[in-house]
């Protein structure tokens, strides 16, 4: 059941190719048109590892992505992922300039990343989702951004690899939860690997047992969401 | 008779003899403070030494009416690294030589003036030659300063012959007071040696160039030991030289001695590379009204580059450098000369323009110009007229490129698809928010060597290229092994590890822990609890250096909210380096 709607979300992206971005595989079933729709605003409120699994696809298949505001961002996570670092621009400290400088990006790459330093007034989103609509990119929002096409973040996760004093960090399974507006409103879920053992995206067993409680708390909040 | 083989064109090379001392004098005429200074001191040693005065003022005066010679009656020299360059020709007279100390020349000549070299200085002055060389043939090749040559057939054939030529560039040059001796001969090393011999230079007849070098003496060769050797070898003249068999000569004395070879037997040792005019591949752009911002001119620059290359492209060369001239509303002019190579991108060179802007408006001068020096590795002394700042009080009114030292252009692969289009419009977005924020802020991550997350990124300014700052191809023992924090602080958060009883985790010299860590806090946070960890890892790095020596002990922990965290403990302090979220 699971394996014919995504076949059918596959021919559908196939047909709208020029409308959206590739994802990563794994990732395809957690957006209706099977990956990033041109301008539209995808929000990941964890932000992190999941929002750099999102720009991963389109960034392989040889889009530019440029970062602005995170300094922090472990580019050799990003390359884990799958995101090309030839590819890459970053800009660490735009300030107050911040819509000036992902507008002027928008012209350029395809894919921006952002973390808006707080709720960015009305007038402010408006201006960047109009440049975002004619430059036809994507801008993925480490935050929260009212009116987002879509919205991803991580319901639970656990490491594993790691004991009492040996071993290491092996690899993170990951529930990723999405929703979104208009044809996004159909609640997907996934488990992955994220980061897997070799720092790259992979699907991962549903993972029902040995979670810790918050992580149980954070999916019936989830859940909470999507109901409403 | 092999096409290698072939005679060289006809070459006419115009001499000027001692252009150190001329340009030098040509200067003090000018006014220039650093040789105008020297020939005072120059004055008080003729008073001392009891002569008049007034021959030095008769001689400064006589330079200023452009009598340029080097006859004048002040006995001067000019000097690099302590030896004597060149001299005057009374100078000469006293028993000056080059290749002496500067005491010594005084002994020969105690009233003997000493102006050091400066060969921007000679260059400069030369153009006014060239520029008189350049009404007779547009292609004019200068292989160093004082000394022009040019193709002889065409001009000769316009001229009604070469001693024709040859007599009517003299009386041009005499004209505008340069003193010279022209030589034509078959090839350009035959030609300078034509213009030596006699008084005023000599036209050898086609054919006749191998029978002139004949009798020219070995040390006319350029190298000073192949003439050293040939003469200690019992070969006194070219003639003598060129009769051994080519092969015997390129076996005994190896590539130079081949070259010395072919240049003795009258042949070509490369091929005469003439001399466009710029102005044909210069390009300018007009703002009217005067743009007072910097971003609108950058913009310009790029399509001007990109003209400039296309114009370069189209005759298959190359500049070494770009000199960018930029006029303000006010008059004012900045004019700096970048390296370029052929590697430039029309991109990179609007960038020069915005350096050189940064510099000019913003008046620090000093900066810029060292700024320059690194991008540029040369950068030229054209930043003279740089100094005058005009702050923000007038628009840019032109910008001009202008290619300089055009060389071949061997080529360069490009992309087989489209590529170039999109990263031409990254590239403009980059530049924009680089307008906006500055040149270091917009970044391209270079992965490099290095053991903690922070060193593994390089970041490189976009459009600069830089080498990693560590080589990433090195193993890296006791790196943070796969996969990667997602967040890398750039700046260590401080945190606080303890163990159950609530005492700080310390770890030994031979690296064990205290306890196990049984609580992380990043700052001031709340502490949380550790459900997870692993360590120590231990890190000595530059130990061999004490100011740059390191020692510090890894962690890695899993806190109960099932985050993880990269923890590192140096100098008993605890630091939050990354984190796996």
């Amino acid at each position: 059941m699971q394996a014919g709607i995504s076949q059918v979300v596959v021919a559908s992206a196939a047909q709208a190719q020029d409308r959206v971005l590739p994802v990563l595989s794994v990732l395809r079933d957690l957006f209706p048109q099977g990956g990033l729709q041109r301008g539209s605003v995808v929000a990941v409120p964890g932000g992190g590892l999941l929002s750099l699994a999102i720009a991963a696809g389109a960034s392989a298949a040889g889009a530019w992505c440029a970062v602005v505001g995170q300094p922090e961002l472990g580019v050799r996570a990003a390359a884990g992922v799958g995101v090309d670092p030839g590819r890459m621009l970053l800009v660490g400290a735009p300030g107050e300039r911040w819509p000036q400088v992902t507008a002027a990006l928008l012209d350029g790459c395809e894919l921006v990343l952002i973390c808006p330093p707080a709720q960015p007034a009305p007038h402010v989103k408006r201006h960047v989702e109009a440049t975002l609509r004619r430059a036809g990119g994507v801008l993925v929002v480490a935050g929260d951004w009212a009116g987002a096409q879509a919205r991803l973040w991580v319901a639970s996760q656990q490491w594993a690899g790691m004991g009492q004093g040996h071993g290491r960090l092996m690899g993170r399974r990951v529930h990723v939860l999405a929703t979104g507006r208009g044809a996004a409103t159909r609640p997907a879920q996934r488990w992955l690997w994220l980061p897997g053992l070799d720092g790259g995206v992979a699907a991962a067993d549903p993972g029902i047992g040995g979670l810790a409680a918050p992580a149980l708390d954070d999916t019936e909040q989830a859940m909470a969401v999507i109901a409403g | 008779m092999s096409v290698a083989d072939r005679r060289p064109p006809r070459v006419l090379v115009v001499w000027c003899p001692d252009w150190p001392v001329v340009a030098a004098r040509a200067d003090v005429a000018a006014g220039a403070d650093v040789a105008a200074g020297r020939v005072d001191v120059a004055l008080g040693a003729d008073v001392a030494a009891g002569r008049a005065d007034v021959a030095l003022g008769a001689d400064v005066a006589a330079g200023t009416g452009g009598q340029a010679g080097a006859n004048g009656t002040v006995p001067l020299a000019v000097l690099a690294a302590g030896r004597v360059v060149a001299c005057s020709e009374s100078a000469r007279e006293d028993g000056v030589r080059r290749g002496q100390r500067a005491r010594e020349a005084q002994y020969h000549c105690p009233d003997l003036v000493a102006v050091p070299r400066d060969e921007g200085r000679e260059a400069r002055v030369f153009e006014q030659v060239l520029a008189v060389v350049e009404e007779f043939c547009p292609r004019v090749e200068v292989p160093r300063p004082g000394l022009c040559a040019l193709g002889a057939r065409g001009p000769a054939r316009y001229f009604g012959g070469e001693d024709a030529l040859a007599g009517q560039l003299a009386a041009a040059m005499a004209e505008h007071g340069f003193a010279c001796r022209i030589g034509i001969a078959d090839g350009l090393f035959a030609a300078e040696l034509a213009a030596r011999a006699g008084h005023s230079g000599m036209v050898v007849p086609s054919g006749g160039t191998p029978r002139f070098l004949a009798a020219q003496p070995v040390t006319a060769l350029e190298s000073a030991e192949m003439a050293d050797l040939l003469t200690r070898l019992g070969l006194r003249t070219l003639g003598e030289f060129a009769a051994l068999p080519a092969a015997s000569a390129a076996d005994r004395f190896g590539a130079a001695g081949a070259v010395a070879h072919r240049l003795a037997r009258g042949l070509e040792p490369r091929p005469l590379a003439t001399r466009v005019p710029p102005a044909a591949l210069s390009v300018a752009m007009e703002f009217d009204p005067p743009a007072p911002q910097a971003e609108p001119v950058i913009f310009a620059a790029k399509g001007l580059a990109e003209q400039m290359h296309a114009g370069l492209r189209d005759r298959g060369l190359a500049c070494v450098r770009v000199e960018v001239a930029v006029t303000g509303s006010d008059g004012g002019e900045s004019v700096r000369l970048w390296r370029h190579d052929g590697l430039l991108s029309a991109l990179a060179v609007a960038e020069r323009v915005r350096w050189q802007l940064d510099g000019w408006r913003g008046g620090r001068t000093g900066d810029a110009t060292s700024e320059a020096g690194d991008a540029a590795g040369e950068a030229s002394d054209a930043t003279g007229e740089v100094g005058e700042t005009t702050g923000d009080a007038g628009g840019i009114t032109m910008l001009r490129l202008v290619p300089d030292q055009l060389v071949r252009d061997h080529g360069r692969q490009l992309g087989l698809w489209g590529e170039d289009q999109a990263e031409d419009r990254v590239a403009r977005a980059a530049i924009r928010v680089q307008a906006m924020l500055g040149h270091e802020e917009v970044t391209h991550p270079v992965i490099s060597g290095g053991r903690s997350p922070a060193e593994q990124v390089t970041l490189v300014p976009f459009g600069d290229a830089r080498p990693p700052r560590l080589p990433p191809d090195r193993p890296w023992p006791g790196s943070i092994p796969v996969p990667a924090p997602a967040t890398v602080y750039p700046d260590p958060l401080p945190a606080r590890v303890t163990d159950a009883s609530d005492t700080p985790v310390t770890v030994t010299g031979r690296a064990c822990v205290s306890a196990a860590p049984a609580r992380l806090a990043a700052g001031p946070g709340p502490p949380l609890p550790v459900i997870a960890w692993a360590g120590p890892w231990p890190v000595t790095e530059w130990w061999w250096e004490p100011e740059k020596a390191r020692r510090r002990a890894r962690f890695q922990m899993v806190t109960d909210d099932e985050n993880a965290w990269l923890v590192t403990l140096e100098d008993g302090r605890w630091f939050i380096e990354a984190s796996y979220d």
